[in-house]
């Protein structure tokens, strides 16, 4: 790793005046891919700065049916939350999953959206319970925040301050993870939302990222059951080949994965 | 890795074959390329910041231009090598097709990479080549409309 510098920031504005004040400065919010590329010297930020120890970016807070998920809120801290799997219990269950019980107590939700890794499970929540991003320039819909693997709506000096999402009336988040990574192979989030909508979230399988199935969401609308969705197409065009499986694999174990969410979440 | 792809351009293929060798046009499509220059004909030098998700690296490194068949097309090739990062080569196979308002495009892009770049993100490869490929010839027909218009 070569050098650099470090700095906790203690507020949203502080975070983004030390960014602008780097040459080549990052974000980083658990750096559970950050760190691992910079020991790879793959990337060599000048400086980092921390978004971990803000408060006002900490914590669950649940209000009815609305939910506030705090950007730099932990996956272990929202996989052991007994407040929030009383609303929404896939995301408790999807948090559980993710990495290992090291990357679970440092890597954050906040983190992990900006990043929007191909294989990501959180970014199939956000887009599955049509979430709303909340930064420190705006709000955001998930509809309008992934643009592609690795892309999002944020501006470089952007932070994401929050996750915002209606609990829904029903929901599950099944993946098929890689054995060695535990990075979703294939992941789903299946819900239907409060106001009858339905959304189905593909994770690790697409080779854009994460996306919407917007067949198997038609035909769950009209049936929730998985043998409405077991004649749905995956186009193999659209899916990740690699050593691990290769597209034609991918887009059945799409097929394979939706009907377990959608059986989990009946 | 190999991909295909074709983009219409609403320009005439005389003028497409043009752009297509103008290194200050190749120099705004290529994805992360920052400086580009003409060191002999048909062969330049470049940098280019290679910048996908955590990763970014910079890459030295030469572009060529081969099996010139005006106007039908050609290859164009570039390989770099991005320090301790590892190195990257790729190329496209362009042919042009002469069609009623414009030219179209045909693309066969091959890409490989090494080193710990490929390590890390050797699930990647074939998205990021795609993405990169459709930067690429998005940016040419936007330029050459551009330049049609205007």
């Amino acid at each position: 790793m070569y050098a650099t510098n470090y700095h906790r920031a203690s507020s949203v504005e502080e975070a983004v005046n030390l960014l602008k004040s780097g040459d080549d400065a990052k974000f980083v919010s658990g750096g559970q891919t950050l760190i691992p590329t910079m020991k790879q010297r793959l990337a060599a930020p000048s400086d980092l700065v921390d978004l971990r120890h803000i408060d006002a970016m900490k914590g669950i807070s649940i209000d009815g049916v609305q939910v506030t998920i705090g950007a730099a809120t932990t996956h272990a801290e929202v996989a052991s939350s007994a407040e929030l799997a009383g609303v929404c219990a896939a995301i408790c269950s999807l948090a559980a999953h993710i990495g290992d019980p090291a990357v679970r107590h440092m890597g954050t939700i906040g983190g992990s959206v900006a990043n929007n890794d191909p294989a990501a499970d959180y970014p199939a929540a956000v887009l599955g319970l049509d979430a709303q991003v909340r930064t420190s320039k705006r709000t955001i819909d998930a509809a309008d925040f992934f643009n592609g693997m690795f892309d999002t709506a944020l501006e470089e000096d952007e932070v994401i301050t929050a996750i915002t999402f209606q609990a829904p009336e029903k929901a599950a988040y099944v993946k098929y993870p890689n054995p060695a990574s535990r990075y979703a192979m294939c992941g789903v989030f299946a819900a239907r939302l409060k106001d009858g909508s339905v959304r189905v979230a593909i994770t690790g399988a697409g080779n854009d990222g994460v996306f919407r199935h917007t067949e198997m969401e038609e035909a769950l609308a009209a049936d929730w059951s998985p043998a409405a969705i077991a004649s749905c197409s995956v186009d193999e065009g659209d899916m990740l080949s690699d050593i691990h499986g290769d597209s034609a694999y991918r887009a059945n174990l799409v097929r394979v994965i939706a009907k377990r969410a959608v059986e989990a979440a009946a | 890795m190999d991909l295909n792809g074709e983009e219409f351009i609403p320009a005439p293929r005389e003028r497409v074959w043009e752009m297509l060798n103008d290194p200050e046009i190749l120099r705004q499509c290529i994805p992360g390329c920052e400086t580009l220059e003409q060191a002999e004909p048909d062969q330049f030098s470049a940098e280019v910041v290679l910048k996908i998700g955590p990763v970014k690296a910079r890459f030295n490194g030469e572009v060529f231009i081969k099996d010139k068949n005006f106007p039908d097309g050609y290859r164009i090739e570039g390989e770099g090598k991005g320090g301790i990062a590892g190195f990257a080569s790729g190329g496209a196979d362009v042919i042009l097709k002469e069609q009623e308002d414009g030219t179209l495009l045909e693309y066969r892009v091959d890409a490989n990479v090494g080193g710990k770049i490929a390590q890390l993100g050797s699930r990647l490869i074939t998205s990021t080549s795609k993405k990169l490929a459709g930067q690429f010839f998005g940016k040419f027909s936007e330029l050459a409309a551009q330049a049609q218009t205007a």
